[in-house]
């Protein structure tokens, strides 16, 4: 097996793991124009959910759906009680930094539960996959199910049923939906329910795919997603899905051929040059 | 006072004095100018990595045990010197990020997401600054003469620290109050419309960045030689997150808050564990310091956003008293003060001869302008000309694409295509700050006035060339600028007179009624001495009688040589003011000329006059 294939291997099962993340993200950002700078810390707690279950002797995959639970759970909240009246009284900008404050609540709060040792999840030694050059384990191989199932999922919600045209609506331009009568706060919720529960099964899946993880894992991870959302567009999840997988074969290919621990810098690297010549990302309008 | 309490009391002294240095560099950037720098924490870094190089010696005559690049071996005080450059020099990239018209938070997360990777980098590169490990052994300041370990020397040091501290306070007291200050904080309000004003953003921003890194870097230098060591653990983006909210806490704005955030949020925290009788394992009770300063940043900012000290508002006596003093003074423009007043030009055809006779050149062109936004055609192939000392009227019904026009002229959108002319010059590729500075001014559709400038500070804003509005400037002192301030001021009560503000001088213009903030606005532009002004529905939400008063202000100025081009909605207005009028509709020029030419045509009064 080459270099080239292993590492794009890995960079398949990264690019999937980001991708369920970054669409959350994007979405959000897309509906109530919150850079939710939490969403990495919702991601770890609802990790450490599953893990709760996994310890308790539970399968895994019962665990991600449990995980997708608390993304839902705490997300919703995290909107309702937090984003949403702040964005009534406070700056945009006030609203940034009440999201970094709710970053430190979420994960110094974990860590002051769970402690500062990392843990990682029991999961069956299954068999693992060749094909071709690429050799997968049955867990990578369900990640990347998982992705693809999420983004089919997305597709369909976007294009095809009434609630994704009324969120895309609501994205475009929330008062003239809510002109237009479409119930955008029904359809903000909605959302933060759909992006919480992919905010949740990324964190399961994120935690699977890096072994061993603590509460402030996700720290570095977040600006994987950013640097995914902002390649394709804040807002956008087409964008954000190509994002995902530029950003995840990228970092892993090239910590094939430099050395791993500078893997993450290509992403950031791409991430500053996006955000000083094109804001708007690869499928953003330009304004 | 025992040893222990004394070395115990130096250790608070100089955190307090590092600390209020630190906040005091971020107040600058974030409350005064209104740049989120999430990264600031890399400053500070940079400044006490600078430090401890040249004053280590060289890595390999250190023993070997770490490795690190410099080890000059510089005496006192130039590594404090060089943590200062370092500081300000580090800063001078991130222009390109914010300085860009970028969204502000947008900026915010790029300064992050780079904290974040530039910890990651000194963590896993060993060669550059030790890596992981950390410099240690770190020279303290004069250790040659000094023994570092004695209480005096603490003491001094402390005294040291703290003396920064109030230098650095002063030397940002000077330039925030000086006219370079109010351009700052006219940025943050509002950075389009600073740069409608002639405040070139890319340069103030920088000036910012580069002070602030470089008051963080001296920071970070007297940190170093305290402790003698310094590691990446020290410098998480988190510990930027401890600033702003000792900032927001303190009250954003404000340098003495700035510093008694300082007290209160880092000192305090890092300070009251030794108090705390432990308990739990040994990382409960950091983790339980970081919940709870993300939790005094959600009470402050929903509770009291402008923090324990809010920012002072600047009063500024104006000439032969303050008329608010004398209590029954015009209290309104709209209803008393319009009342009172007498047109200078009461009627149409006294002010005709004046340009009638000799109709005025061109001053303002455009050819073949046009503008997209994401396919649809705003503007397209518009051809204009306004000529001097005419009130040239822009009409067209919702989306004919008056607002379009009038940002490109003035420079705050970019065209698609087409040329502008101004002066003799073609101004297509000039940013709008440079327009303004030429004399091409204009006004915003929507409110735009600085909400927490006072009135006056309003007008002073757009005076140009004032010597006082430069970085040297400031720093030259009030002396400097004391003078020309004057004069501005007097001019500025002038025009609050003529337009029956004076009792609100020294009120917020965020305070001010809608009709109010429009007049403050149509001031501040005149107040920027233009030769072309663009007014945008300068009448918009203004009551009737105002609207006409304003007018007939407008037709003043036109008589004194100002070319004005003006959107507006109100026909009777246009019928009065306005002489050519231009019709736009969908993007295209659909007809020009008087009025009652206007009237006469069926294919205007069917796309616009009807009704």
């Amino acid at each position: 097996m080459s270099l080239l294939e292993a590492s794009f291997g890995f960079g398949l099962v990264t690019a999937a793991v980001l991708s369920i993340a970054a669409v959350g993200f994007t979405m959000q950002f897309a509906v109530t124009d919150v850079l939710n700078l939490a969403y990495g810390a919702v991601m770890i707690v609802a990790a450490y959910a599953a893990y709760a279950l996994n310890h308790a002797g539970v399968t895994i995959w019962v665990g991600v759906l449990a995980a997708a639970l608390v993304g839902i759970v705490l997300s919703v909240a995290l909107n309702r009680f937090i984003y949403t009246p702040f964005q009534r009284r406070a700056t945009p900008i006030a609203v940034v930094i009440v999201a970094l404050g709710m970053l430190l609540i979420l994960e110094f709060g974990l860590q002051a539960i769970v402690g500062g040792t990392n843990v990682s999840y029991s999961l069956s030694e299954g068999s693992s996959l060749k094909l071709g050059g690429l050799q997968l384990t049955m867990q990578q191989i369900a990640i990347i199910g998982i992705a693809i199932a999420t983004m089919v999922g997305v597709h369909v919600l976007l294009r095809y049923t009434r609630l994704g045209k009324a969120m895309r609506a609501t994205a475009a331009n929330g008062s003239l939906a809510r002109n237009c009568g479409i119930r955008t706060g029904r359809v903000v919720t909605t959302t933060w329910v759909l992006t919480g529960a992919l905010c949740g099964i990324a964190g399961a899946v994120f935690a699977m795919d890096s072994g061993s993880f603590g509460a402030t894992s996700t720290d570095l991870f977040l600006v994987l997603i950013l640097a995914a959302v902002f390649l394709g567009g804040p807002g956008q999840p087409y964008g954000a899905m190509i994002g995902a997988l530029l950003i995840g074969l990228g970092t892993e290919v090239s910590a094939a051929y430099i050395t791993p621990s500078y893997k993450d810098v290509v992403a950031f690297v791409l991430l500053l040059v996006m955000l000083a010549l094109r804001p708007t990302g690869i499928l953003g309008v330009r304004t | 006072m025992g040893n222990g309490v004394a070395f115990y009391a130096t250790t608070i002294l100089v955190y307090a004095g590092v600390d209020a240095l630190a906040c005091l560099g971020l107040n600058y950037q974030f409350g005064v100018s209104g740049v989120t720098n999430f990264g600031f924490i890399i400053f500070q870094a940079a400044g006490a990595y600078t430090a401890a190089i040249l004053s280590l010696p060289s890595a390999s005559s250190n023993g070997g045990f770490q490795t690190y690049v410099g080890g000059l071996n510089l005496p006192f005080p130039l590594p404090w010197i060089g943590a200062a450059i370092a500081g300000g020099l580090v800063a001078l990239p991130f222009t390109f990020l914010v300085g860009r018209r970028l969204r502000g938070d947008f900026a915010a997360i790029g300064l992050l997401v780079t904290a974040v990777m530039a910890n990651l980098l000194a963590t896993n590169y060993r060669p550059f600054l030790n890596g992981d490990a950390g410099l240690s052994l770190v020279p303290a300041p004069l250790q040659g003469q000094f023994n570092p370990q004695s209480l005096n020397y603490q003491w001094g040091y402390g005294a040291v620290a703290v003396i920064f501290a109030l230098l650095v306070y002063c030397l940002l007291r000077r330039i925030t109050e000086s006219p370079y200050g109010r351009s700052l904080r006219a940025m943050r309000e509002n950075d389009v419309v600073a740069d409608s004003l002639g405040k070139n953003l890319l340069a103030l921003r920088a000036g910012t960045l580069v002070l602030g890194g470089a008051i963080a870097g001296l920071s970070g230098a007297i940190l170093v030689g305290f402790i003698t060591l310094w590691a990446p653990s020290a410098w998480t983006y988190a510990e930027t997150i401890v600033l702003f909210a000792a900032v927001i806490i303190g009250g954003a704005g404000n340098h003495k808050g700035a510093i008694l955030g300082a007290l209160l949020v880092p000192l305090t925290f890092e300070e009251i564990t030794r108090f705390v009788p432990s308990f739990g394992p040994p990382e409960l009770i950091p983790a339980l310091q970081w919940v709870a300063i993300g939790i005094l940043i959600l009470v402050f900012v929903w509770f009291r956003p402008q923090g324990v000290l809010p920012e002072r508002k600047r009063v500024i006596a104006l000439p032969g008293g303050d008329p608010a003093a004398g209590g029954a003074q015009a209290p309104l423009a709209e209803s008393v003060a319009a009342e009172d007043w007498i047109p200078p030009t009461p009627a149409r055809d006294q002010r005709t001869p004046a340009i009638a006779g000799a109709p005025g050149e061109v001053v303002l062109s455009c050819t073949e302008l046009t503008r997209s936004f994401d396919g649809v055609v705003a503007v397209d192939g518009v051809s204009l000309s306004a000529r001097a000392g005419r009130l040239t009227g822009l009409i067209g019904p919702n989306g004919a694409g008056k607002s379009t026009m009038l940002a490109m002229l003035a420079g705050t959108l970019r065209p698609s295509s087409g040329q502008i002319h101004y002066d003799g010059q073609d101004i297509t590729d000039q940013p709008a700050f440079r327009r303004a500075r030429g004399g091409l001014v204009r006004t915003f559709q929507l409110a735009s006035e600085f909400k927490r400038l006072t009135v006056l500070e309003n007008l002073l804003s757009a005076v140009p060339e004032q010597p006082g509005d430069s970085f040297r400037g400031a720093l030259r002192g009030r002396r400097y600028w004391r003078a020309s301030e004057g004069a501005a001021v007097k001019r500025a009560t002038e025009m609050l007179e003529r337009f029956g503000l004076p009792a609100q001088a020294n009120e917020y213009a965020g305070d001010l009624s809608g009709g109010q903030r429009r007049l403050v606005e149509i001031m501040r532009a005149l107040m920027a001495q233009p030769k072309v002004l663009l007014l945008d529905e300068p009448m918009a939400g203004v009551h009737p009688r105002l609207a006409r008063r304003i007018g007939y202000e407008l037709l003043e100025l036109c008589r004194e040589g100002m070319t004005i081009v003006m959107v507006e909605h109100e026909l009777s207005l246009m019928d009065e003011f306005c002489d050519p009028v231009v019709v736009m509709a969908e993007g295209r020029v659909l007809a020009e000329g008087s009025m009652a030419a206007l009237r006469a045509q069926p294919e205007v009064v069917e796309a616009y006059l009807v009704g």
